[in-house]
């Protein structure tokens, strides 16, 4: 980034370190939802929002220290967390068809099963 | 001078709304009740939030082959998010036995 006068550079370093502190507080947030989060696809939605607001900060960290490769790396990023809600939803899925499958063939294990996930619950 | 004052003007413009617009992403997020619900507020900030950001620091970084890496990661998220959205929608139906207590559901869609 060229910067012309001294006002100026002052004005862009405030605006994004500025943003660099407000997506700090937001990420906080994100992370408060996926520890609350009351179901397995709450979870992974705000993992993924986690995962856009990192992006957002490391091009914000691209166009400050003027390297352009961290964008790249944000490319990757987002790449990396596409791939995590793909294969999560799709193991979550799987889990819990062959726990009903389980508990089709064997009424004793649902019982069993759900004995345990309200031990977990409580 | 006056150009590049402009220039930091427009960019800061795209930059905030995004930025508030994450902040909406969040408050809703907080504020709906149910995963579905939820959905809207987060692709709200997933798609529009980080598109407005990524084109406030285009205009920032002026026209070298940064900016095109920035498009380049606009364009993939463009194309990444819906398809999120949609395999989360798809476990979260597929896997809650309660639905009909939280939305209507249609008869056929639900076997």
């Amino acid at each position: 980034m060229i910067f012309v006068s001294e006002g100026l550079q002052k004005a862009y370093e405030i605006l994004l370190i500025g943003a660099l502190y407000l997506l700090g507080v937001l990420l906080f947030f994100c992370i408060l939802r996926t520890i609350r989060g009351p179901r397995v696809a709450d979870r992974i939605l705000s993992v993924n929002m986690g995962g856009t607001m990192t992006i957002t900060a490391i091009t914000i960290l691209a166009v400050i220290l003027d390297e352009g490769y961290l964008v790249d790396i944000s490319l990757l990023y987002a790449m990396i967390s596409f791939l995590a809600v793909v294969v999560l939803s799709r193991i979550y899925r799987g889990v819990y068809l062959a726990r009903k499958d389980a508990a089709r063939r064997d009424p004793a294990e649902e019982d069993r099963e759900s004995e345990r996930r309200g031990q977990n619950v409580s | 001078m006056f150009p590049e004052i402009l220039r930091f003007g427009a960019g800061a413009l795209f930059f905030l709304s995004g930025l508030i617009i994450f902040v909406i992403e969040i408050y809703g997020n907080y504020r709906f009740s149910y995963v579905l619900n939820r959905m809207h507020a987060a692709s709200i900030g997933d798609s529009l939030g980080i598109v407005l950001c990524l084109i406030g620091l285009m205009i920032f970084s002026g026209f070298t082959f940064v900016t095109l890496k920035l498009a380049a990661v606009a364009v993939f998220l463009w194309f990444s998010t819906p398809v999120c959205s949609h395999l989360v929608a798809k476990l979260e139906t597929e896997t809650n036995d309660e639905l009909e207590q939280e939305c209507e559901v249609e008869r056929e869609c639900r076997d």
